[in-house]
């Protein structure tokens, strides 16, 4: 349903876009734009400045600050968990409108700098627990704590779909698109009886090497300045 | 157009998922056992000649903090295996010079002596070996006690894993006392120290000899062998009592 309701609304501005076509020559030489961006990084808020008939110029910033509970669970251990991610980046693009008469794709391209970009995964024995016949208290028994950061600068590619630039006051875009963030470092720490779980910090290293790709799938309003 | 497409589709959605683990694969739980910080190596031998303790040898813990003392597993059932036990004090019991927790143990068989030895809990030591030997009834004769292991030059440095049968989610680092003795031999075995969180260093063995390596946790008896031609071994061996969290 809300892919459909997506598909929708990048239809109705991609129309838009096509009958706005043969309005105007296109230019975006000094034309301003103020972008607030929803989508799979977060929120995000751009200034778009047009400095070439078909290229335009954005620098913003975008927060994922996501946390969730208990949708990681281990067999067998009374745990709770606590997933959190946070994203924080400044970023600067390049947007250009490579066909006149496709005035409604674009190419993306640019890098952010990530400020923070960490994912974490806290797991806590629940209440209290048993040991042959001791009860033990949380505190007894520690927690484990999985945590990869893809701090730095990465590059982006992508496409846009509708225009930078609104033609009266406002418009809506999207883009889509990935990061590729920097290797990421990870490691696992633990408390208590849990403490040994630190040396599988190796493993966990290994699994997520690969995790470089951030896509970026968000709507964007704008507001013409 | 369709039959293009599928199977570039199909190579793309392969490529992804190899490129992507899962991030928690082939990462398990790894638990340690020191739940009782301070404990005592009650290690029961047959006078006579040095050996084990008879089958029947029973272990009962009196005295005022008898009800703070647990078997290393955590259960109050206390029994011995192999006349080796360890007991701890419960982890919120939390002994000083100044504040020792002291209790009883009694040692009984059939056709021998009573034994009692006063256990003292101080926090000075988180570990002490208590070595009782057991006499028959009417025996005069000292007890048979069997010399100290020889000391040879190299140190060894084993790292023990218990696995969990059922549980391959799960994995023990034993903090326990360590016993062994040469293999097929058929001697008794001896302590060989305390493995810390699975680890162990020693002087015990020596190059070139195969081993046999006891541990007794939960009255349960485990046993893993090696012979030692490198300076240091990764062992593994089930540990089923450890795994019940």
């Amino acid at each position: 349903m809300k892919s459909q309701v997506f598909i929708f609304l990048l239809l109705i501005c991609v129309g838009r876009q096509v009958r706005s076509q043969d309005m105007a020559p296109l230019s975006f030489v000094h034309q301003k734009s103020i972008q607030f961006s929803f989508g799979s990084q977060g929120i995000g808020v751009d200034f778009n400045y047009g400095i070439l008939p078909r290229l335009a110029l954005s620098a913003g910033v975008n927060a994922v600050p996501l946390k969730a509970n208990n949708i990681f669970k281990i067999s067998g251990l009374n745990s709770t968990s606590k997933v959190s991610a946070d994203f924080y980046n400044l970023h600067l693009m390049g947007d250009y409108t490579p066909f006149e008469r496709l005035r409604w794709l674009r190419i993306v391209g640019g890098a952010a700098y990530f400020l923070k970009a960490k994912g974490g995964l806290d797991i806590y024995p629940s209440d209290r627990y048993t040991y042959g016949d001791l009860v033990l208290n949380p505190d007894q028994i520690g927690y484990v704590n999985l945590h990869i950061d893809w701090k730095g600068l990465a590059p982006y590619a992508g496409i846009g779909l509708s225009g930078l630039f609104p033609s009266r006051s406002f418009n809506v875009n999207f883009d889509l698109g990935t990061y590729y963030l920097s290797r990421p470092e990870a490691d696992i720490k633990g408390t208590g009886i849990l403490s040994g779980n630190a040396s599988q910090s190796g493993q966990l290293q290994y699994n997520v090497k690969d995790y470089r790709w951030l896509p970026v799938l968000q709507i964007n309003f704008n507001v013409k300045l | 157009m369709k039959r293009r497409l599928k199977p570039g589709l199909l190579i793309v959605m392969m490529l992804l998922l190899q490129t992507c683990k899962k991030p928690t694969e082939n990462i398990k739980l790894i638990v340690d056992t020191d739940i009782l910080k301070y404990t005592a190596l009650i290690y029961v031998t047959d006078g006579t000649d040095g050996g084990p303790a008879p089958a029947d040898a029973e272990i009962k813990i009196t005295g005022t903090a008898a009800e703070d003392i647990y078997e290393l597993s955590g259960k109050k059932d206390i029994n011995l295996s192999a006349g080796i036990v360890t007991i701890g004090l419960a982890p919120d019991i939390v002994p000083t010079e100044d504040s020792p927790v002291k209790a009883n143990v009694e040692i009984s068989a059939a056709g021998y002596r009573k034994e009692i030895r006063e256990i003292v809990f101080t926090g000075v030591q988180k570990q002490q070996i208590i070595p009782i030997p057991i006499s028959k009834n009417g025996s005069t004769a000292p007890p048979v006690i069997a010399p100290p292991p020889t000391v040879y030059d190299q140190i060894i440095s084993l790292n023990f894993t218990g696995r969990c049968p059922a549980r391959q989610d799960l994995e023990i680092r034993p903090s326990v006392y360590l016993f062994f003795r040469e293999h097929n031999i058929g001697g008794s075995f001896q302590y060989l120290g305390y493995l810390d969180k699975g680890r162990i260093s020693t002087k015990y063995l020596l190059a070139g000899k195969t081993y046999d390596f006891q541990v007794v946790f939960g009255g349960e008896v485990y046993q893993v062998s090696q012979k030692i031609e490198q300076l240091s071994y990764d062992l593994t061996m089930d540990m089923p009592a450890a795994c019940n969290l």
